[in-house]
């Protein structure tokens, strides 16, 4: 009976992720026999109990991997870019802590294999990806969601999983999935108060793209910095190398554990060479009118020609 | 370029604490301790990899004028005001190991 336990192998990231959990926003994964690049397990951790209790080393890499603690939650371990360990607390949901998995333990995993992760949604634009960042509340996923509607497809919603092969940035696609504001679900965010790096796991909730999901590596083209303005009109600003460093280190996901993962510098070489390499743009948008379908339109018309001027 | 002259005759070295980067050809710079960053551009760049080893202007200059189409004068003149600024911006320290220098 022990070996009749069926797992799914999903894929997410151009990993094949197998995992004890359910996974349900992850699609199985395309290429049956596959190797499994990642798998997901529920093991006691408790020998990190003393690690994870401090406050100096509740997010730290040790030994075995990086290893972090969720008050109520549970205690994690990221190895090799290839092992997730939870150890949850009694009663927790497998809801829950997918959260996690998919949210922080991911990021950990792709730094660990040498991917950049940059916060914020992703779409293709004529065979293209074009990452939009900002800060929580800035529009990403409303933007997003306008671009879905005129016909774009969703790359990634949250994480965006950026290698750097051969001189060309690649995006690996998240899973299909977008996730929308929605300030009234609180319920988790009131535990979750005091954890603000973590936050943005909780304040949002999912919507299944489905067909509007583009499932292959495809060239990273630009980034967009979306930001509030008091301005009347949404206007595109062209950004220098220096400004695209800068939203680069800014936005990049979970930014504050890379020095707990010892790899300050080649998170700081890969953002060079990125910047140096990538078109980077600022979107001024207003805060009394968030007009998504004509910023759709413009940063669509930009890219275009941006794209001709350079062929 | 008074305040400069004393200078000279110091020797320059980089400050380890910096992560340097090449952006397309560009020396970036970032601060491990407080996150600034620095483009020093291409020469300047150049300036940095060379205060890998503790070295005055002159050296310095010397190294530039077999790789760079400059007068002496005006390269000494510019060096020199880009190391007072990158010491005061804490990128290279004065070299007080005495002068030897392999």
């Amino acid at each position: 009976m022990m070996n009749t336990i069926q797992q799914t192998v999903y894929e997410a990231f151009g990993l094949a992720i197998q995992s004890e959990i359910p996974l349900p926003e992850l699609p199985p994964v395309s290429h049956a026999g596959k190797n499994v690049d990642v798998t997901v397990r529920l093991a006691s951790l408790s020998r990190w109990d003393a690690i994870v209790s401090s406050r100096d080393t509740n997010f730290s890499n040790q030994a075995e991997g990086f290893v972090f603690r969720m008050p109520d939650t549970a205690t994690f371990c990221v190895q090799n870019g290839s092992t997730i360990t939870i150890d949850r607390l009694p009663g927790v949901s497998t809801e829950k802590l997918r959260l996690f998995v998919l949210g922080t333990c991911m990021g950990v995993l792709l730094m660990q294999r040498g991917l950049f992760p940059l916060h914020g949604s992703a779409l293709s634009i004529d065979g293209r990806a074009y990452a939009f960042v900002g800060q929580s509340g800035a529009g990403k996923s409303t933007l997003a969601a306008s671009f879905l509607q005129s016909g774009y497809s969703l790359i990634s919603d949250d994480v965006i999983a950026i290698s750097y092969e051969n001189g060309v940035p690649l995006v690996y696609p998240a899973y299909p999935q977008q996730k929308l504001w929605q300030e009234s679900l609180d319920h988790f965010g009131q535990s979750s108060s005091g954890y603000s790096a973590l936050h943005d796991e909780y304040d949002k909730f999912a919507i299944p793209v489905g067909d509007r999901f583009h499932n292959e590596p495809i060239p990273l083209a630009g980034v967009f910095e979306l930001v509030k303005t008091e301005e009347p009109y949404a206007s595109i600003h062209k950004l220098e190398r220096l400004e695209r460093l800068h939203i680069l280190l800014a936005h990049t996901y979970r930014s504050a554990i890379i020095p707990r993962l010892d790899l300050k510098e080649q998170h700081f070489s890969m953002v060079a060479a990125l910047a140096g390499e990538l078109e980077a743009y600022q979107i001024h948008r207003s805060t009394t009118a968030f007009t998504a379908p004509d910023i759709v339109e413009r940063v669509v018309q930009l890219v275009r020609s941006e794209h001709e001027a350079r062929a | 370029m008074t305040n400069m002259t004393g200078l000279d005759q110091q020797r320059f070295v980089q400050n380890k604490n910096y992560i340097a980067s090449d952006m397309n050809g560009e020396k970036v710079m970032l601060d491990v301790q407080s996150g600034k960053y620095y483009n020093l551009g291409t020469i300047g760049g150049r300036i940095w990899d060379l205060s890998a080893q503790a070295s005055t202007v002159d050296e310095i200059v010397a190294r530039l004028l077999e790789e760079y189409e400059v007068s002496q004068e005006v390269c000494k003149q510019q060096v020199t005001t880009f190391m007072g600024q990158m010491l005061s911006e804490g990128l290279v320290d004065i070299d007080d190991q005495g002068t030897s220098s392999r």
